[in-house]
Protein backbone atom coordinates (compact mmCIF):
# COMPACT_ATOMS: atom_id res chain seq x y z
CA UNK A 1 0.00 0.00 0.00
CA UNK A 2 2.72 2.40 0.99
CA UNK A 3 3.84 1.62 -2.72
CA UNK A 4 1.12 2.73 -4.36
CA UNK A 5 1.14 5.87 -2.33
CA UNK A 6 4.68 6.36 -3.11
CA UNK A 7 3.97 5.83 -6.89
CA UNK A 8 0.92 8.11 -7.15
CA UNK A 9 3.09 10.88 -5.91
CA UNK A 10 5.34 10.24 -8.43
CA UNK A 11 3.37 10.02 -10.95
CA UNK A 12 1.69 13.58 -9.70
CA UNK A 13 5.68 14.59 -10.04
CA UNK A 14 6.36 13.68 -13.48
CA UNK A 15 3.11 13.46 -15.34
CA UNK A 16 4.08 9.82 -16.29
CA UNK A 17 0.87 7.35 -15.12
CA UNK A 18 1.95 4.44 -17.04
CA UNK A 19 3.96 2.72 -13.82
CA UNK A 20 0.54 2.86 -12.11
CA UNK A 21 -1.42 1.22 -14.74
CA UNK A 22 1.26 -1.38 -15.05
CA UNK A 23 0.46 -1.88 -11.13
CA UNK A 24 -2.60 -3.74 -12.29
CA UNK A 25 -2.14 -7.16 -13.63
CA UNK A 26 -5.14 -7.44 -16.47
CA UNK A 27 -4.44 -3.76 -17.69
CA UNK A 28 -0.86 -5.09 -19.13
CA UNK A 29 -2.61 -8.26 -20.10
CA UNK A 30 -5.05 -6.09 -22.24
CA UNK A 31 -2.26 -3.68 -22.98
CA UNK A 32 -3.60 -0.25 -21.24
CA UNK A 33 -1.94 2.75 -22.01
CA UNK A 34 -2.25 6.30 -20.59
CA UNK A 35 -1.67 9.53 -22.15
CA UNK A 36 -1.71 12.71 -20.76
CA UNK A 37 -2.34 16.42 -22.20
CA UNK A 38 -2.63 19.11 -19.93
CA UNK A 39 -4.70 18.10 -17.04
CA UNK A 40 -6.43 15.89 -19.19
CA UNK A 41 -6.03 12.13 -19.11
CA UNK A 42 -7.21 10.02 -22.14
CA UNK A 43 -6.60 5.86 -21.92
CA UNK A 44 -5.82 4.18 -24.98
CA UNK A 45 -6.26 0.54 -25.67
CA UNK A 46 -3.43 -0.47 -28.31
CA UNK A 47 -5.16 -2.81 -31.10
CA UNK A 48 -4.27 -6.45 -29.70
CA UNK A 49 -4.90 -9.56 -31.27
CA UNK A 50 -5.31 -10.79 -27.88
CA UNK A 51 -8.36 -8.78 -27.28
CA UNK A 52 -10.33 -10.11 -29.96
CA UNK A 53 -14.17 -11.73 -29.12
CA UNK A 54 -15.48 -11.83 -32.28
CA UNK A 55 -12.91 -13.71 -34.83
CA UNK A 56 -15.58 -12.71 -37.88
CA UNK A 57 -15.90 -9.36 -38.47
CA UNK A 58 -13.24 -9.03 -35.65
CA UNK A 59 -14.37 -7.15 -33.28
CA UNK A 60 -12.89 -6.50 -29.63
CA UNK A 61 -14.55 -8.44 -27.04
CA UNK A 62 -16.96 -6.72 -25.18
CA UNK A 63 -16.06 -7.45 -21.66
CA UNK A 64 -12.23 -6.08 -22.48
CA UNK A 65 -14.21 -2.59 -23.82
CA UNK A 66 -16.51 -2.69 -20.26
CA UNK A 67 -12.94 -3.49 -18.32
CA UNK A 68 -10.77 -1.08 -20.05
CA UNK A 69 -13.73 2.06 -19.03
CA UNK A 70 -13.70 0.96 -15.75
CA UNK A 71 -10.10 1.43 -15.36
CA UNK A 72 -10.13 4.59 -17.04
CA UNK A 73 -13.00 5.41 -13.99
CA UNK A 74 -11.11 4.19 -11.22
CA UNK A 75 -7.63 6.04 -12.37
CA UNK A 76 -9.07 9.18 -12.73
CA UNK A 77 -10.55 8.98 -9.89
CA UNK A 78 -7.99 7.20 -7.94
CA UNK A 79 -5.44 10.15 -8.96
CA UNK A 80 -8.17 13.25 -8.55
CA UNK A 81 -8.35 11.67 -4.72
CA UNK A 82 -7.29 14.73 -2.39
CA UNK A 83 -5.22 12.22 -0.77
CA UNK A 84 -4.62 8.92 -2.78
CA UNK A 85 -6.31 5.85 -1.78
CA UNK A 86 -8.29 3.24 -3.52
CA UNK A 87 -11.28 3.38 -5.01
CA UNK A 88 -13.06 0.54 -5.07
CA UNK A 89 -15.94 -0.48 -7.23
CA UNK A 90 -19.03 -0.87 -6.32
CA UNK A 91 -21.29 -1.13 -9.36
CA UNK A 92 -20.44 -0.57 -13.36
CA UNK A 93 -23.08 -0.37 -16.39
CA UNK A 94 -22.37 -0.02 -19.74
CA UNK A 95 -24.19 0.59 -22.72
CA UNK A 96 -22.89 -0.96 -26.06
CA UNK A 97 -23.32 1.22 -29.10
CA UNK A 98 -21.31 0.11 -31.65
CA UNK A 99 -18.75 -2.60 -32.50
CA UNK A 100 -15.47 -2.20 -31.20
CA UNK A 101 -13.57 -2.98 -34.39
CA UNK A 102 -9.57 -4.00 -34.09
CA UNK A 103 -7.93 -1.11 -34.12
CA UNK A 104 -7.03 1.69 -31.02
CA UNK A 105 -9.94 2.73 -28.40
CA UNK A 106 -10.13 5.36 -26.57
CA UNK A 107 -11.77 6.84 -23.54
CA UNK A 108 -12.22 9.00 -20.86
CA UNK A 109 -13.66 9.54 -17.66
CA UNK A 110 -15.79 12.85 -16.05
CA UNK A 111 -16.18 12.17 -12.57
CA UNK A 112 -20.03 14.29 -12.19
CA UNK A 113 -19.76 13.85 -8.59
CA UNK A 114 -17.08 13.38 -5.65
CA UNK A 115 -18.66 12.92 -2.44
CA UNK A 116 -17.40 12.02 0.96
CA UNK A 117 -17.42 8.71 0.43
CA UNK A 118 -18.69 8.00 -3.35
CA UNK A 119 -17.40 8.73 -6.30
CA UNK A 120 -19.85 8.90 -9.39
CA UNK A 121 -18.36 8.79 -12.92
CA UNK A 122 -19.30 8.72 -16.51
CA UNK A 123 -17.19 6.92 -19.23
CA UNK A 124 -16.90 7.56 -22.72
CA UNK A 125 -15.21 4.89 -25.21
CA UNK A 126 -14.72 5.87 -28.71
CA UNK A 127 -12.25 5.06 -31.64
CA UNK A 128 -12.39 7.23 -34.88
CA UNK A 129 -14.04 10.30 -33.37
CA UNK A 130 -15.78 11.02 -29.57
CA UNK A 131 -18.53 12.21 -31.27
CA UNK A 132 -19.63 8.37 -32.60
CA UNK A 133 -18.83 6.61 -29.03
CA UNK A 134 -18.83 2.57 -29.40
CA UNK A 135 -19.66 2.53 -25.48
CA UNK A 136 -20.45 4.45 -23.11
CA UNK A 137 -20.85 3.82 -18.94
CA UNK A 138 -21.59 4.72 -15.38
CA UNK A 139 -20.06 4.13 -12.34
CA UNK A 140 -20.20 4.18 -8.48
CA UNK A 141 -17.17 3.95 -6.31
CA UNK A 142 -16.01 3.73 -2.61
CA UNK A 143 -13.95 6.16 -1.60
CA UNK A 144 -11.80 4.10 0.66
CA UNK A 145 -11.10 7.14 3.14
CA UNK A 146 -10.68 4.20 6.21
CA UNK A 147 -7.61 2.63 4.27
CA UNK A 148 -6.00 6.33 3.59
CA UNK A 149 -6.28 6.62 7.04
CA UNK A 150 -5.10 3.80 8.27
CA UNK A 151 -2.46 4.79 6.32
CA UNK A 152 -1.67 8.25 7.59
CA UNK A 153 -1.51 7.34 10.90
CA UNK B 1 -31.10 -30.32 -28.73
CA UNK B 2 -29.22 -32.48 -26.16
CA UNK B 3 -28.00 -31.25 -23.28
CA UNK B 4 -24.45 -32.54 -24.63
CA UNK B 5 -25.16 -30.90 -27.62
CA UNK B 6 -25.12 -27.15 -25.50
CA UNK B 7 -22.39 -27.96 -24.35
CA UNK B 8 -20.42 -28.74 -27.60
CA UNK B 9 -21.80 -25.68 -28.80
CA UNK B 10 -20.41 -23.48 -25.75
CA UNK B 11 -16.80 -24.72 -26.19
CA UNK B 12 -16.56 -24.01 -29.83
CA UNK B 13 -18.02 -21.15 -28.90
CA UNK B 14 -15.70 -19.72 -26.22
CA UNK B 15 -12.75 -21.54 -28.51
CA UNK B 16 -13.48 -19.03 -31.66
CA UNK B 17 -12.27 -15.92 -29.35
CA UNK B 18 -8.91 -15.31 -28.70
CA UNK B 19 -9.59 -13.58 -25.29
CA UNK B 20 -11.55 -16.49 -23.98
CA UNK B 21 -8.45 -18.39 -24.94
CA UNK B 22 -6.11 -15.63 -23.42
CA UNK B 23 -7.85 -15.86 -20.09
CA UNK B 24 -8.36 -19.55 -19.97
CA UNK B 25 -11.71 -18.97 -19.23
CA UNK B 26 -13.85 -22.71 -19.25
CA UNK B 27 -16.95 -24.04 -19.53
CA UNK B 28 -17.95 -26.56 -16.22
CA UNK B 29 -21.82 -27.00 -16.95
CA UNK B 30 -24.32 -26.27 -20.24
CA UNK B 31 -27.99 -27.27 -20.19
CA UNK B 32 -30.83 -25.30 -21.19
CA UNK B 33 -30.90 -21.30 -20.73
CA UNK B 34 -27.70 -22.13 -18.25
CA UNK B 35 -24.22 -22.56 -18.02
CA UNK B 36 -21.40 -21.98 -15.58
CA UNK B 37 -17.76 -21.04 -16.52
CA UNK B 38 -14.75 -20.95 -14.85
CA UNK B 39 -11.67 -18.38 -14.53
CA UNK B 40 -8.33 -20.35 -13.06
CA UNK B 41 -5.89 -18.72 -11.35
CA UNK B 42 -3.62 -17.59 -13.56
CA UNK B 43 0.17 -15.54 -12.59
CA UNK B 44 -0.68 -13.31 -15.50
CA UNK B 45 -3.82 -11.63 -13.08
CA UNK B 46 -1.76 -11.98 -9.53
CA UNK B 47 -0.34 -8.51 -7.97
CA UNK B 48 2.48 -9.59 -6.22
CA UNK B 49 2.33 -9.57 -2.10
CA UNK B 50 -1.61 -8.90 -1.99
CA UNK B 51 -4.67 -11.17 -2.11
CA UNK B 52 -6.90 -9.35 -4.05
CA UNK B 53 -7.72 -7.72 -7.07
CA UNK B 54 -7.09 -4.13 -7.44
CA UNK B 55 -9.45 -3.92 -10.28
CA UNK B 56 -12.77 -5.40 -10.52
CA UNK B 57 -11.73 -5.56 -14.63
CA UNK B 58 -11.89 -9.36 -14.80
CA UNK B 59 -14.95 -10.37 -13.16
CA UNK B 60 -16.55 -7.72 -16.26
CA UNK B 61 -14.89 -10.00 -18.28
CA UNK B 62 -16.16 -13.17 -16.92
CA UNK B 63 -19.63 -12.10 -16.57
CA UNK B 64 -20.01 -10.79 -20.24
CA UNK B 65 -18.37 -14.05 -21.64
CA UNK B 66 -20.84 -16.13 -19.24
CA UNK B 67 -24.15 -13.90 -20.07
CA UNK B 68 -23.19 -14.15 -23.89
CA UNK B 69 -22.53 -18.60 -23.33
CA UNK B 70 -25.72 -18.49 -21.72
CA UNK B 71 -27.80 -16.74 -24.87
CA UNK B 72 -26.28 -19.45 -26.90
CA UNK B 73 -28.15 -22.39 -24.73
CA UNK B 74 -31.79 -20.20 -25.23
CA UNK B 75 -31.96 -20.91 -28.61
CA UNK B 76 -32.25 -23.19 -31.22
CA UNK B 77 -29.88 -21.80 -33.49
CA UNK B 78 -26.51 -20.22 -32.93
CA UNK B 79 -27.11 -16.53 -33.61
CA UNK B 80 -24.38 -14.13 -32.71
CA UNK B 81 -26.32 -11.70 -30.64
CA UNK B 82 -24.18 -8.15 -29.73
CA UNK B 83 -24.55 -7.09 -25.74
CA UNK B 84 -26.88 -3.98 -25.49
CA UNK B 85 -26.03 -3.34 -21.87
CA UNK B 86 -24.54 -5.08 -19.06
CA UNK B 87 -24.66 -4.01 -15.47
CA UNK B 88 -22.32 -5.59 -12.86
CA UNK B 89 -22.89 -5.13 -8.91
CA UNK B 90 -19.47 -5.96 -6.99
CA UNK B 91 -20.89 -7.19 -3.62
CA UNK B 92 -17.74 -8.29 -2.27
CA UNK B 93 -13.83 -8.55 -2.78
CA UNK B 94 -12.65 -11.35 -4.50
CA UNK B 95 -9.27 -13.15 -3.40
CA UNK B 96 -6.80 -13.90 -6.19
CA UNK B 97 -5.79 -17.28 -5.07
CA UNK B 98 -8.71 -19.10 -5.57
CA UNK B 99 -10.40 -19.61 -9.14
CA UNK B 100 -13.57 -17.55 -9.86
CA UNK B 101 -16.58 -19.46 -10.92
CA UNK B 102 -19.96 -17.27 -13.18
CA UNK B 103 -23.42 -18.90 -13.71
CA UNK B 104 -25.05 -17.52 -15.77
CA UNK B 105 -28.91 -17.73 -17.08
CA UNK B 106 -30.70 -16.35 -20.11
CA UNK B 107 -34.37 -16.02 -18.44
CA UNK B 108 -36.11 -14.45 -21.44
CA UNK B 109 -36.45 -15.16 -24.43
CA UNK B 110 -38.33 -12.40 -27.19
CA UNK B 111 -38.99 -11.57 -31.16
CA UNK B 112 -35.95 -9.11 -30.45
CA UNK B 113 -34.30 -9.40 -26.64
CA UNK B 114 -32.61 -11.92 -24.76
CA UNK B 115 -32.53 -11.38 -21.05
CA UNK B 116 -29.89 -12.79 -18.87
CA UNK B 117 -28.60 -12.91 -15.06
CA UNK B 118 -25.09 -14.21 -14.06
CA UNK B 119 -23.65 -14.04 -10.21
CA UNK B 120 -19.77 -14.76 -9.53
CA UNK B 121 -18.77 -16.77 -6.85
CA UNK B 122 -15.74 -18.52 -5.80
CA UNK B 123 -16.18 -21.08 -2.56
CA UNK B 124 -19.68 -20.67 -1.78
CA UNK B 125 -22.33 -20.02 -4.69
CA UNK B 126 -24.75 -18.24 -2.17
CA UNK B 127 -22.17 -15.51 -0.85
CA UNK B 128 -21.87 -14.08 -4.48
CA UNK B 129 -19.01 -11.30 -5.49
CA UNK B 130 -20.78 -10.14 -8.01
CA UNK B 131 -23.77 -10.10 -10.10
CA UNK B 132 -24.91 -9.04 -13.27
CA UNK B 133 -27.50 -8.54 -15.48
CA UNK B 134 -27.46 -7.96 -19.38
CA UNK B 135 -29.43 -7.48 -22.64
CA UNK B 136 -28.35 -9.17 -26.45
CA UNK B 137 -30.27 -8.10 -29.57
CA UNK B 138 -31.04 -11.04 -31.63
CA UNK B 139 -29.90 -10.63 -35.25
CA UNK B 140 -33.20 -9.31 -37.52
CA UNK B 141 -34.21 -12.29 -39.22
CA UNK B 142 -32.28 -15.00 -37.41
CA UNK B 143 -29.08 -13.28 -39.97
CA UNK B 144 -26.03 -14.62 -38.66
CA UNK B 145 -22.59 -15.08 -40.82
CA UNK B 146 -23.21 -18.22 -41.89
CA UNK B 147 -19.25 -19.58 -41.76
CA UNK B 148 -19.31 -18.42 -37.99
CA UNK B 149 -22.58 -20.14 -37.70
CA UNK B 150 -20.78 -23.90 -39.76
CA UNK B 151 -17.97 -22.87 -36.86
CA UNK B 152 -19.93 -22.99 -33.72
CA UNK B 153 -22.38 -25.17 -34.49
CA UNK B 154 -19.98 -27.79 -35.44
CA UNK B 155 -19.81 -29.68 -38.86
CA UNK B 156 -22.79 -32.17 -38.14
CA UNK B 157 -25.24 -29.27 -37.80
CA UNK B 158 -24.08 -27.24 -40.30
CA UNK B 159 -24.83 -29.04 -43.20
CA UNK B 160 -28.77 -29.17 -42.03
CA UNK B 161 -28.46 -25.33 -41.45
Amino acid sequence: MQQLLELVKQAHASGDYQPLVDLIPYAQVLGVKCECYGEEIIFRLPSNPDNIGNPTIPAIHGGVIASFMELTALFQLTLQLPQPGLAKIIDFSVDYMRSGLDRDTFAICQISRQGRRVGNCSVVAWQERKSKPIAQARAHFLLDTRVTAEIED
Amino acid sequence: MKKNDFGARCMRFLDAQPHMRKLGIRLISAEKSKVTLVLPVQSQLLTEGIDTYFHGGVLTTLVDAASSVSTLCALEQFELCPTLDLRIDHMRTPVQSESLFVSAECYRVTRSVLFTRASVFQDDPDRPVAYAIATFMRPEGGVTDSAFRAMIEGASDATTA
